[in-house]
């Protein structure tokens, strides 16, 4: 922020306030236990040993959605199932945010037709998206770097810089 | 209803349990008629994970849907793709060299391991114990990494392609399999000492939910839940395919039909898995992964056929039919997950809720595979 | 019960046409082709044998106006697979149920009556399994979205 967008401090300091609970939500996240599909696995995955979601302060899945700030869908969202998906996210407690893991909650993924009769085309149809993530599964490596995206978003920071992609060297 | 069972001694309610719920693995829904802490009926509802597979099997070419399957069950997914792909072979009237079918033997049984470690470990989360997730998902790491290594795919691999793989195995994919081996050989007493002895565990799941060989024809039921009740059929002895004739293996078989008998098998079935997976590297020959003269554009000639596997889930079959185009006429998936779960009404009723839940997890269910 | 035994006891049933095929080439060890009024008694006969119901296939055949219904059978003794069809016309599409016998087919109707409107008569609730409850389209015939 530059110092003519800056805001003159005034008397109550509700904006440090803000920024210490927004720190405070964005490192403990608490995402719903909430499969879809295939994503799902790499969700649990990133919640297991190797990837230790734990590390960024989102691993206390939460069964119910009245104890969740974050949800994550992970998986394709069909028409049977579209209006729970949106009654979940209706029941969430405000402030809440949604990462659509996986092209299916982007876009459908790759059961997108002409003429298919029971996927709904994106989580963005039923409610506001924050972070898209890509893959079909994503990595749980993306997923982390999804949560750091919210954090971003929440704080206005990333929590570290980011490290330039370092390719494995292929035979 | 009879006259008893509306007097105030039976009174009935009607819960829901799911498409949201952590037990139901993804989104089933069972809608209980409960008696108190007892079950009068549980009807699973199903289609919540609908993806129109058989729709896309029939308006994409052979080659274009063969990604699709390794959606279906994802937690196995090479076994869907080598249903698939040994179908359309069949159809097509390809011979498969050698090595190709070593290598698919070799890592759809690493996909059969890293399959029954995840439904261990998401079995143990339905009773309530959270720790052995840990340690499971820490050793399917090790098997992703091999599988990666070649197939370039964590989780929904499409390797194997219409008349071999796509890519050849190299030193390093054998010796880490080696390692592999010996590394989870080592590893499962520590699995019996912290799964199979507990005695929680064992109290959740001895005598539990028995299913009866009976009850499995009668559905259809198939995979570990079939051997589980003492059937010892499996479709790589009983309808040999690939080079399975050439391994020793055995099939494992538990008469109790309990919740326990099924996790027995499939902890005796990684084992045997590893004993495959060895004697396939011993074997393997030398030569081409891919047969010679697969056209580009597969146009099967006129026919049907079927072709099953024994996936880690039962038998998974496909039923194509060719009308001499690029695309096929119908393309049938049989999934075991459909039968096994179908079977959950008869044999949860008059159970406890909490049993119920065990139940419902040892007939490893992946949601999108029944969907489909 | 071996093939033999069985291809005598299916070769009773009235208007059958029991191929014995090879399954290396077609997966299945025998195909039947039934009428369709004897779907009920092939189940029995089947029960009998102690076969297990693999799956049901709804194939439309949209040239002929014939919507062609699969029942996959398999034995977990003896590894019998055996094939059973029969054609129905396209219009009324109808068969008997056979989730009386075999009560793993219950769902396997359902779903076939999902996909293609083939209705199996004295079924206990063909309401739809895999498409929403209040779903009246068949999306795997051939003339669907057309």
């Amino acid at each position: 922020m530059d110092e003519q967008t800056q805001v003159p401090p005034g008397l109550i300091h509700f904006s440090v306030l803000d920024e210490v609970l927004d720190l405070a939500r964005a490192n403990s996240l608490w995402p719903m236990t909430f499969g879809l599909a295939c994503c799902a696995i790499e969700m649990m995955a990133t919640g297991a040993a190797r990837f230790d979601m734990a590390r960024f302060g989102c691993e206390v899945f939460r069964p119910s959605p009245r104890q969740c700030d974050l949800m994550i869908v992970c998986g394709t969202i069909n028409k049977k199932m579209a209006p729970a998906v949106a009654t979940l996210y209706d029941q969430m407690p405000e402030p809440k945010w949604v990462i659509a893991m996986g092209n299916c909650a982007i876009s459908g993924g790759p059961f997108v037709f002409p003429g298919q009769y029971a996927v709904v085309e994106g989580a963005d149809k039923l409610f506001p998206v924050d972070v898209y993530i890509p893959g079909c599964p994503p990595r749980p490596e993306a997923l982390l770097e999804g949560i750091l995206e919210l954090e971003k978003k929440l704080t206005g920071k990333r929590r570290w810089p980011v490290a330039p992609p370092q390719l494995r060297e292929t035979p | 209803m009879s006259i008893e069972a509306k007097s105030i001694h039976r009174e009935t309610f009607v819960i829901n349990l799911g498409p949201q719920h952590p037990a139901t693995h993804g989104v089933l829904r069972i809608k209980l008629t409960m008696d108190g802490e007892y079950i009068d009926d549980a009807e699973p509802i199903i289609g919540y994970g609908h993806r129109m597979q058989e729709k896309m099997g029939e308006n994409r070419t052979y080659a274009k849907f063969l990604p699709n399957t390794a959606r279906m069950d994802y937690v196995a997914a090479l076994f869907n793709s080598q249903g698939y792909v040994g179908a359309v072979e069949r159809l097509a009237g390809i011979t498969v060299p050698e090595r190709a079918e070593y290598i698919r033997v070799i890592t759809a049984e690493l996909n059969r391991v890293a399959s029954h470690l995840l439904w261990a470990g998401a079995f143990l989360i339905d009773l309530g114990g959270f720790t052995p997730l840990l340690y499971t998902f820490d050793d399917r790491e090790q098997i992703l990494d091999l599988l990666e290594s070649v197939t370039g795919a964590r989780l929904t691999f499409c390797y194997y392609r219409f008349g071999g793989v796509c890519n050849d195995i190299d030193d390093e994919f054998v010796a880490g399999t080696r390692q592999f081996i010996s590394r989870l050989r080592s590893r499962m007493p520590m699995y019996h000492a912290l799964i199979t002895k507990n005695i929680i565990f064992r109290k959740r799941c001895e005598g539990i939910g028995p299913i009866t060989a009976d009850v499995c024809r009668r559905y259809g039921g198939t995979g570990p839940v079939l051997r589980g009740a003492g059937v010892a059929y499996d479709v790589r002895k009983a309808e040999p395919y690939s080079v399975y004739p050439q391994f020793d293996f055995n099939v494992p078989v538990y008469p109790e039909g309990d919740c326990m008998a099924r996790y027995r098998v499939r902890m005796d079935e990684i084992v045997e898995s590893l004993r495959i997976i060895e004697q396939a590297l011993d074997k393997l020959p030398a030569g081409p992964v891919m047969a010679e003269k697969v056209p580009r554009f597969l146009k099967p000639p006129k026919g049907e056929c079927t072709f099953t596997v024994e996936s880690a889930r039962g038998s998974f079959g496909v039923r194509a039919i060719s009308d001499g185009t690029d695309k096929a006429y119908r393309m049938k998936l049989r999934s075991p997950c459909f039968s096994n779960l179908s079977l959950f009404q008869e044999c949860s009723r008059g159970m406890l809720l909490a049993d119920a839940l065990a139940l419902l997890g040892s007939l490893d269910l992946v949601i999108p595979d029944i969907d489909r | 019960m071996t093939l033999a035994e069985l291809t005598t006891r299916l070769q009773t049933l009235q208007g059958s046409t029991v191929t014995a095929t090879d399954h290396s080439k077609q997966g299945v060890n025998l195909d039947i082709t039934i009428a369709s009024n004897v779907i009920p008694e092939l189940a029995r006969l089947m029960s009998e044998a102690k076969f297990a119901l693999e799956a049901i296939t709804g194939v439309d055949w949209l040239a002929e106006q014939q919507i062609e219904i699969v029942y996959d059978f398999t034995s977990y003794t003896s590894g019998i697979r055996v094939a059973a069809r029969t054609r129905v016309s396209r219009e009324t599409p109808e068969v008997a149920t056979i989730s009386d016998v075999h009560p793993g087919a219950n769902w396997h109707e359902r779903e076939s009556h999902d996909f293609f409107g083939i209705t199996f008569t004295g079924h206990p609730g063909l309401i739809p399994l895999l498409l929403p409850e209040d779903a009246d389209f068949h999306p795997l015939r051939k003339d669907y979205g057309a």
